[in-house]
């Protein structure tokens, strides 16, 4: 086979180092270190890709460089220069995409010649394809099929040559190992973690276990072995559904087709893209036995937790080789790469749990496993610790990455970005040591296994400043800020408040606390809100009510201004959960997180809604934005009514069941929280600059403890950040 | 003394893709064992009747030969040092007797390798060395004659004309003026003389090719021998950095030696018995070994800062980089943990994710030589 590019640099080291990383990964070349040389082999046979590496010295080759890219039209010229040189070339109209300034990198000159490479797909291939294609099709399948197919083909013929002429050339993915790490910062700088593709220790089919194996084609495709490549039952039945649904969402993927897709860097769900992978999986079954497909779909595979690949999956999972994993675990693993970070079982064990199960059953159904072998898996725990790298602000990082997967894909663990977070990493340690201390303070009182959670947000853009998830990442990494759908208790009464605020009440409007037994319109059922010490005021203030968090006084409030408009307000603040519309969900009984009653706040305590923001801009290889801040914002409460608001939580402050954080010595605002039984302590307040919730409770929901209310708990973890910042 | 199997655990050379670079093209396989001798003038005709590339590494200490023999390498040491005793008929008829090496020039005979330290401590003299600091010694006006005649020792004529022979070269010191031109030239013409080809390969870069085939010959390769220390940045088995400090093994025995009154030679024979540099040291003499391998380890971690740091060519590493260090200095246990603390003292501009120690130090050089010349072979 001829050489496929020809490296010039006259600095022999750098061309060696160019040369010979384009050879390991399966590209060949030939290196010249003499001008004289390099010019004779391309006059001879002018290559696809020519890498030229201008650093040592720019002005000798000027000549040659112009040469090259006037007579060389067919031809790719890379450039290599020195990043002070770069507008030299541009002036000269060399293409800036390909032209790579130092510092030196040999991984991304390999990407860059790839790409190129990629894009000569010759006439010669297509029609071998296409052929080969057609005769499959007839060979397969029944004869109105085949007369469809080859109809699509001839009609759809000029447009699937123009999707094929970008396809990626298979050879060359042979070696297929693109990667370069992303870079994540918190708004200050900090570098907090590294996306990466694991090394992608590969390893050979033949030394996958069978039961592995057997794993995967119990979920994933079943007709593997039987099908060829492109499995045409599911791709019409996807077709129909398709045209029903007037999109291109259905699957209908074999193994074949999923690993052609992950050839490709970008997630889309196009036509185009469609019949790029029918093609490029024709192609690969052409190419290697159905063995070396699975193996090569193995080892490429996402797996969740930054494991590419099924044996950086088994060390991610169990801290070991996929040699010795047993049956549950494959089981665990081929349920992954559908869903990785759903079915993650550190995410959610249960679920994690449920979906091994599933895919034991099929295996048995199969007739993969016997009974007996079914029954034992079927007993084994799920992992529940990572066997990884630690990383810092990790549940942030987590919340970050899911974001940016669907966003990018693939590219965010192998396009070398430079994502700058929201995060203030300073404040991100004041809070996790202010959850520390909180969880220690209950430990003194002799309460163990109890999970806190705090998010900041800077309530004018949206911007998460801080996010603590649970008090140790790596023992549980269920977010409990932006997964755990807890009661709010009386953290949720504001909402009650502003709603009667834009109904004409006013701060120092009168209501009833007073014992008063309603009868529930959903349930057969009475139900007698009580104050928390028992004690009852006749009548009070809006104010006095919302400061000592009388529950007797919110609901008579609530029956006051409708529950319909309770539900609208907590709408309009942008609470997602559904509020149930019953009386108890005035005193916070319908389940929520603490991501959205933060945001929620910060409608409270500014009057416009915003959404939440994790990412401030992400930079790519070239040095270009992919994405500014964006984030919108809608005014959602008027004047009056915020003014109103505020004061009344002020007076939680200065008056109610907050008092402690008086020695915060600037104007602070909040509300506390407490559930039945204790089973949540809330707080969530304000300053002029930033809102911030604490929660603390236990992920079975069992009382924290006698008396633990969000005073005695989510308070001071409140004040101890609030204080430090 | 008979032939010492030292290397009994297992695989030394790994088998590699067919698509990894500079590679055996028949590679040694699992089996592999590499086979000491440390008296080869006994039955010089073991070393000389095998065909095939060799490896050679030239030391200050110690020359070491390495070939592959079947499915086995075989390395043989010896010392590269020579002692003049007068020359008489009857001691060369002796000396030729016991089988002793040994040449004749200027009314003088040149007793060479292990022999010449038996006579050294009979005759209550020192050995001289005819290359220090890894390069051909200035001082001794015999140099070349000893050099060539040890080698001429180790290895006659080839079975097959050009035979590779691939020979170990410091790098450049960085820390005094000297060039390895002369030295490289003088090797290389006596080797071509004698019917081989030879091919020249950075120490350091030789401890990459036998140590890190599992890393696709990325990474730092150390070699701590007796004269001097020799490092080499390598990626993907291209030498991007070399230099080498003229400090060793000697510097350490010297400055012991000077510093708590006893001969160089004591505190070498105390390191090379079993000294561990991970216990607490229990007298004068272990004190003295304790400072002065910190001392090198710092100068060696600081030698690094400063070229790596100054070093343009330096390609992005995709991952961090292994150290691996070789050498006779690297034999006492606790080496790794004293380099890996004098790098905490240093800031290196390439990440460094592992410190690696050889699996056989003194012979590290030698096998990765053989390695360069079998895939020279193989090549053309
Ligand atoms: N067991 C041991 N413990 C400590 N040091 C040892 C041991 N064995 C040998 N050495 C030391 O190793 C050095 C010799 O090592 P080596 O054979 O690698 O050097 P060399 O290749 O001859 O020298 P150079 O590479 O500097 O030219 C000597 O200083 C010797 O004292
Ligand atoms: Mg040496």
């Amino acid at each position: 086979m001829p050489s496929s590019v020809i490296v010039y640099s006259p600095d022999e080291i750098r061309g060696r180092i160019i040369s010979k990383t384009l050879q390991v990964k399966g590209i060949k070349n030939l290196l010249f270190t003499s001008h004289f040389e390099a010019e004779e082999a391309i006059n001879k046979r002018p290559p696809p890709v020519i890498i030229l590496d201008t650093k040592k010295n720019l002005a000798s080759e000027l000549n040659f460089l112009k040469t090259l890219s006037n007579n060389l039209l067919k031809t790719t010229l890379i450039v290599l220069s020195n990043p002070s040189d770069v507008p030299v070339l541009e002036e000269m109209g060399i293409d800036m995409v390909l032209c790579i300034p130092d510092p030196f990198d040999p991984e991304l000159i390999f990407l860059k010649a790839r790409d190129a490479l990629a894009r000569e797909f010759s006439m010669k291939s297509f029609a071998r394809v296409l052929k080969q294609a057609v005769l499959r099709a007839s060979r397969f399948f029944f004869r109105s099929l085949r007369i469809i197919i080859i109809l699509a083909i001839g009609l759809a013929g000029g447009y699937i040559y123009w999707c094929i002429s970008t396809l990626p050339k298979i050879g060359v993915l042979d070696n297929y190992s693109p990667y370069e790490a992303s870079r994540v910062y918190s708004y200050d700088n900090k570098l907090l973690t590294e996306f990466y593709v694991e090394r992608r220790t590969f390893i050979p089919h033949e030394k996958i276990p069978k039961h592995v194996i057997k794993a995967f084609l119990a979920v994933e495709d079943k007709r593997f072995y039987r099908h060829h490549g492109v499995d045409f039952i599911r791709i019409i039945s996807a077709l129909i559904k398709n045209i029903r649904e007037r999109g291109f969402v259905q699957g209908g993927s074999t193994i074949t087709q999923q690993l052609a897709k992950m050839l490709f860097l970008k997630p889309e769900k196009t036509i185009t893209r469609k019949i790029k992978e029918i093609v490029l999986s024709i192609q690969i079954e052409g190419k290697y036995t159905k063995d070396e497909i699975l193996g090569l779909y193995l080892n490429q595979a996402y797996f969740g937790t930054r494991a590419y690949g099924i044996e950086a999956a088994s060390q991610a999972y169990f801290g070991k080789s996929t040699a010795d994993i047993n049956i549950s675990e494959a089981a665990l693993l081929a349920a992954l790469p559908k869903a990785p970070s759903k079915y993650s079982p550190f995410k959610d064990p249960k679920g994690a749990f449920r979906r091994r199960n599933h895919v034991l059953k099929r295996m048995l159904v199969t007739g993969f496993i016997s009974k007996k072998e079914y029954k034992k898996s079927l007993t084994e725990p799920i992992p529940d610790r990572f066997h990884g790298r630690k990383y810092k602000a990790p549940y942030f990082v987590d919340y970050c990455r899911t974001i940016l997967e669907d966003k990018y894909g693939d590219r965010l663990y192998t396009s070398g970005l430079k994502i700058y977070t929201t995060l203030d990493y300073r404040m991100q340690r004041i809070a996790e040591n202010a959850i520390k201390n909180g969880i220690k303070d209950l430990q003194k009182r002799g309460i163990t296994g109890v999970q806190a959670a705090l998010l900041a947000i800077d309530p004018k853009t949206g911007w998460i400043k801080a996010m603590v998830g649970g008090t140790n990442f790596w023992d549980s990494q269920f977010n409990r800020v932006t997964q755990a759908e807890r009661q709010p208790g009386s953290a949720f009464k504001p909402i009650v408040y502003l709603t009667a605020l834009n109904n004409g009440f006013k701060p120092d409007s009168t209501i009833r606390d007073k014992m008063f037994t309603y009868v529930l319109t959903n349930e057969e059922g009475t139900w007698t809100p009580q104050n928390y010490h028992d004690v009852y005021r006749g009548v009070v203030t809006l104010k006095t009510a919302l400061a000592l968090s009388l529950n007797a006084a919110t609901v008579d409030l609530a029956k006051k201004v409708k529950i319909k408009n309770i539900i609208k307000t907590a709408k309009l603040v942008g609470i997602k959960s559904s509020i149930h519309p019953f009386y108890p969900s005035a005193l916070g009984a319908s389940e929520m997180t603490l991501m959205e009653i933060v945001y929620a706040y910060a409608a409270l305590a500014y009057g416009s809604r915003v959404g939440p923001m994790c990412i401030d801009r992400i930079i790519d290889r070239e040095q270009l934005a992919l994405v500014g801040p964006s984030g919108t914002k809608e005014r959602v409460i008027n004047k009056k009514a915020l003014t109103g608001i505020r004061q009344m939580l002020r007076a939680v402050i200065l008056q109610g069941t907050a008092r402690k954080a008086r020695v915060i010595n600037r104007k602070v605002y909040g509300k506390t929280g407490t559930t039945n039984d204790y089973a949540d302590a809330w707080f969530i307040g304000f300053d002029d600059k930033m809102v911030a919730g604490v929660w603390v409770g236990r992920d079975g929901r069992a009382p924290i403890g006698e008396n633990e209310t969000g005073a005695r708990v989510a308070l001071p973890i409140w004040i101890e950040f609030m204080k430090n910042l | 003394m008979g032939i010492k199997d030292l290397f009994k655990s297992g695989p030394s050379v790994e088998v590699m893709g067919d698509r990894d670079i500079d590679v055996p093209a028949e590679p040694i396989n699992e089996n592999q064992k590499i086979v000491d001798r440390l008296m080869p003038s006994r039955k010089k005709e073991e070393t000389r009747s095998i065909k095939g590339p060799i490896g050679i590494d030239i030391g200050t200490v110690n020359i070491v030969v390495a070939q592959s023999r079947g499915k086995d390498i075989k390395a043989v040491r010896q010392l590269n040092a020579f002692f003049t005793i007068p020359y008489s008929n009857i001691t060369r008829k002796t000396l030729s007797r016991d089988e002793i090496m040994f040449f004749e020039k200027n009314e003088k005979l040149y007793i060479l390798g292990y022999s010449a330290e038996e006579f050294a401590s009979t005759f209550g003299g020192d050995t001289r060395k005819p290359v220090e600091s890894g390069l051909l010694n200035p001082k001794e006006r015999e140099s070349i004659s000893v050099i060539k005649a040890l080698i001429s020792r180790f290895i006659r004529e080839p079975v097959k004309n050009n035979e590779k022979i691939c020979f170990s070269v410091p790098g450049e010191p960085i820390d005094r003026p000297a060039s390895v031109i002369f030295h490289e030239s003088i090797i290389k013409m006596h080797l071509k003389s004698l019917g081989y080809y030879p091919i020249a390969i950075n120490e350091g870069m030789a401890v990459i090719l036998s140590e890190l085939t599992g890393n696709n010959f990325t990474g730092i390769g150390i070699s701590m021998g007796g004269g001097m220390c020799n490092v080499c940045l390598s990626y993907l088995s291209v030498p991007v950095v070399t230099y080498s400090i003229q400090k060793g093994g000697d510097y350490i025995d010297k400055m012991v030696g000077s510093s708590v009154g006893e001969m160089a030679a004591k505190v070498k024979a105390v390191k090379e018995d079993g000294f561990d540099l991970s216990i607490e040291p229990r007298d004068r003499i272990e004190i003295g070994l304790h400072i002065f391998y910190d001392d090198l380890f710092s100068t060696l971690a600081q030698s690094l800062q400063q070229v790596l740091g100054s070093s343009d060519n330096i390609p992005r590493f995709s991952k961090p980089l292994p150290i691996v260090l070789s050498g006779g200095t690297v034999m006492p246990r606790g080496c790794k943990e004293k380099f890996e603390k004098a790098l905490t003292e240093v800031r290196l501009p390439v990440t460094i994710s592992e410190i690696l120690v050889a699996e056989k130090p003194l012979f590290a050089t030698a096998k990765g030589a053989l390695t360069m010349a079998i895939t020279e072979d193989s090549e053309i």
